[in-house]
């Protein structure tokens, strides 16, 4: 063989080897759902910490047991797993095959599945649906009670629950209500077994879900494998699922990096961690989504000086949101008012909107000035500044926020002084009204305007922290939920939420965004709008 | 003997009972309880319905009905249920049982192996660059935090190998080599603490036994080094060596929280701090008696070692 053969082979063997053993390049920023699933393959997966209520999602309001909890239930509705965005459009059935609004959106009748079995053998009725909801409304001769019934203001509206026959249940609105369907569509709406005590999803799951409880090793992994008897056909297509309980960030990342772990948890990666584990591994696919959690300040209107709106409105124009989002969040938020904007979420004010609104103007300085005025109009002044107690939680991502507010408000002449609470504390604190400002973060289940206003900003919701109570927004809020037009509905929510800025009932200082990691054989695991919607795992594949 | 063991036993008890009391105490001083931390995982609070699950829970009693509750219970063998898991907490303790014990057992097996011998060549041979040396590579390890040491040895094995060890435990009946590999790092970052104190303590504790006259007359009738050091001296300057063994080991029990956490070792001193964070009272209680125990055991143990080591002690009568 002549030199020069042997070199152009060398070199072909060579750039063959390249191609083999490069790195692949970043898969595209969303994971793209696949024509040709393939079935088998277990997926693992990590808990920042173990379920908190085992696997009783009512019973929560934490993403650490939706997510967990998820592949084990099934709701009536649900939001597509293929679609990232959350809207009326985009709901499919799941236990109910078709549903119907009747009498101008006072009644929705649900045409349950039939053949569809628990987990345990028994088939699934309407008596199921009528038992979860009749509970979870508190309806006065329900079956049985939750221990804790976190979004019981969700179901305020419904009158009843009607069972006609084994396989429809109506649901009779007080008042038409056309948003309870996406309410019904989030990760927190799951059906319950009527013949299983509540109690004892704590403890283990007896769901429809795609996948099967097989082992929860407390503090250690929950482990599920496939449902054959799901009713889906093909479905799931992945042999099982384990979460794995790793308390430590570092380890978590790392795991993620070794490949040990296939997808990260929602909410856990930041900006820059995202950053970092793509620099380490280049192929990781990283897509950017809403966590549908927002960073805000809750002042106490019910005592002084917060009762004064002039006061309020000093803080709110005094922080700096985008420098807020450079400085703590790295570059990883968004600024908006009381719903998540475009694209992240549906119905927030864009960008645009918000200028005019407290703290959002073009020019921090500007904003400040204005927030010292508003602060002598209020009857203080240098030699007479604000001495408050801010609190918040003993959470690095609290604490963070904090601090860069308390820096802040020093320059409008409030002399804020930090204060940590724990966990085992804050909202016992909160509901009390126990404080005069704190920075909080708030999580909302379905990008939804009734899910965030009644449970947030509701008169005597023991979640509105601020203790924000006028009956003329409540009006609003009743009004935008009881528009049918989509167009008339989207108008109303923007003006509610220019009013609860202008009113600085709990100003919004950003929407955080989370870098959803998975590795690249992960197929159809698409975020949503909202980190407490897509764990169902029921379209996922793995194509190793 | 006897009469010495029975005492210890006595003074056991009643170190029990008194930590029993503070454990107890401390609990209830800290501010909330698990209904606190449940409806912080749900974002409100219903006075009425903290009230119930109080009530369904026990916690609503007078402490001191709570405190006897427990001890009947202890003296029972009933430890009580999760107020987290809603299961009894002994079915949750006893699988954390074992992999902390062995982890400790293995970071002091190594702490030993590695502490005792250096400290030994760095006595025999002091003042010698292999001495400074020695001395140097125990200073880093008493310097280095084990969180970080673990932490580095994490980032390292992902850095330069993409791997890390097993997420969740394996048994050793499951497979051996990997049981090894998953409990054989953590075991070595802990035990390099470890051996640098022990190395310290065999240092000058044979500093001082080499000066004494009866290793200067074994050198004088023509013993050999090996005989001198093994045999006369290192057995006589043990006595430390080995309290401090004993208290390392007994430490590494609730120790260990940093270790098992970065290495995701499902131990008991990472569960105890998760246990204490949800205020889960009977997991913590029973668990810090555990540790109590241990480190009674363990002291007791150490000064049965005393007599072994050292016939000229002798106990009680």
């Amino acid at each position: 063989m002549s030199r020069v053969r042997i070199a152009l082979l060398s070199i072909t063997i060579l750039a063959l080897a390249a191609l083999l053993f490069a790195p692949a390049t970043s898969q595209s920023q969303t994971p793209q759902a696949s024509p040709t699933p393939k079935p088998g393959g277990v997926l693992n997966m990590m808990l920042r910490e173990d379920l908190s209520q085992g696997f009783s999602i009512h019973e929560t309001a934490t993403i650490s047991t939706v997510w967990p909890a998820m592949p084990c239930l099934n709701n009536l509705v649900l939001f597509d797993p293929l679609k990232k965005t959350e809207s009326v459009d985009t709901i499919i059935g799941e236990l109910a095959e078709k549903w119907s609004w009747q009498d101008h959106y006072r009644n929705l009748v649900f045409f349950l599945r039939k053949g569809v079995k628990w987990h345990d053998g028994q088939p699934f009725t309407s008596k199921d649906v009528k038992f979860t909801f009749d509970m979870l409304r508190e309806a006065p001769d329900a079956p049985a009670k939750l221990r804790i019934n976190p979004r019981k203001d969700w179901y305020a509206n419904v009158e009843a629950v009607e069972t006609p026959d084994t396989y429809t249940a109506v649901f009779r609105l007080k008042k038409p209500q056309p948003s309870l369907l996406l309410m019904l569509a989030s990760g927190y709406t799951p059906v319950y077994a009527a013949h299983v005590p509540p109690a004892d999803y704590r403890t283990n799951c007896v769901g429809t879900g795609p996948f099967k409880v097989k082992e929860w090793r407390k503090g250690e992994y929950v482990e599920y494998v496939k449902n054959p008897d799901y009713f889906v056909k093909g479905r799931p297509y992945l042999d099982g699922l384990k979460y794995f309980v790793i308390l430590e960030r570092g380890t978590r990342q790392a795991a993620i990096q070794a490949g040990k772990l296939d997808v990260s948890f929602p909410g856990e990666t930041s900006k820059t961690a995202a950053e970092q584990l793509k620099k380490a591994v280049p192929q990781l696919v990283i897509t950017p989504f809403s966590q549908n959690v927002a960073d805000n300040i809750i002042m106490n209107m019910k005592k002084p000086p917060f009762d004064n709106v002039k006061v309020r409105l000093a803080v709110s124009h005094a922080i700096d949101r985008r420098a807020l989002i450079q400085a703590v969040q790295q570059g990883g938020a968004v600024v908006g008012a009381g719903l998540a904007p475009k694209p992240w979420g549906f119905w927030g004010l864009a960008e645009k909107d918000l200028v005019g609104l407290p703290g959002y103007g073009a020019k921090p300085a500007d904003e400040k000035a204005l927030a010292r005025k508003l602060m002598g109009e209020a009857g203080y002044s240098r030699a007479k500044p604000l001495k408050v107690e801010i609190v918040t939680r003993a959470i690095a991502v609290y604490v963070d926020m904090a601090s860069f507010v308390i820096n802040e408000l020093k320059q409008v002449g409030i002399e804020a002084t930090l204060k940590q609470i724990e966990t085992a504390q804050w909202h016992a604190m909160a509901t009390r009204g126990d404080y005069q400002i704190g920075a909080n973060l708030t999580g909302v289940g379905p990008d939804d305007p009734d899910a965030n206003y009644y449970e947030n900003y509701a008169c005597g919701s023991p979640r509105n922290y601020s203790q924000y109570c006028n009956e003329e927004v409540m009006k609003m809020f009743d009004a935008q939920s009881q528009e049918l037009d989509p167009k008339k509905r989207l108008a109303l929510n923007f003006a509610i939420q220019k009013r609860l800025e202008a009113d600085a009932a709990r100003p919004i200082l950003d929407w955080k965004l989370d870098y959803f990691t998975v590795w690249p054989h992960v197929k159809n695991l698409i975020p949503h709008q909202s980190i407490y919607n897509f764990g169902r795992m029921q379209e996922v594949w793995s194509d190793r | 003997m006897k009469t010495y063991v029975a005492q210890r036993l006595v003074i056991a008890l009643l170190t029990l009972l008194g930590m029993s009391m503070v454990i107890f105490a401390l609990l209830r001083l800290a501010p909330g309880d698990i209904v606190d931390i449940l409806f912080s995982t749900a974002g409100y609070v219903s006075p009425s319905e903290k009230q119930a699950i109080m009530k369904e829970l026990g916690i609503d009693r007078p402490y001191w009905v709570q405190y006897v509750d427990w001890m009947r219970q202890m003296l029972t063998g009933d430890l009580g249920k999760s107020y987290r898991y809603d299961q009894p907490a002994w079915q949750i303790i006893r699988p954390l049982v074992p992999v902390t014990l062995e982890l400790a057992a293995l970071s002091t097996l190594f702490a030993v192996l590695i502490g005792v011998p250096t400290g030994v060549i760095s006595a025999v041979r002091q003042d010698t660059t292999l001495d400074y040396v020695l001395r140097l590579f125990s200073l880093a390890g008493l310097s280095m935090p084990a969180f970080w040491l673990a932490m580095v040895i994490i980032l390292g094995l992902v850095t330069w190998f993409a791997w890390i060890p097993p997420l969740s435990y394996v048994s050793p009946f499951q497979d051996l080599k990997l049981h090894a590999v998953q409990f054989l790092l953590p075991a070595l970052a802990v035990g390099y603490r470890s051996s640098a104190l022990i190395m310290r303590i065999t240092r000058s504790s044979l500093l001082e036994v080499m000066r004494e006259d009866y290793i200067r007359t074994a050198w004088a009738k023509g013993q050999s080094g090996r005989v001198v050091i093994w045999r006369h001296a290192l057995k006589n300057a043990l006595l430390p060596v080995v309290t401090v063994i004993g208290i390392e080991f007994a430490f590494l029990i609730g120790g260990l929280v940093v270790t098992e956490t970065v290495f995701n070792l499902p131990g008991v001193a990472r569960f105890l701090v998760q246990a204490i964070l949800w205020r889960d009272y009977p997991i913590v209680q029973n668990l810090v008696m555990f540790i109590a125990v241990v480190v009674i055991l363990s002291n007791l143990l150490v000064d049965m070692l005393y007599g072994v080591l050292d016939p000229r002690v002798r106990y009680g009568g």
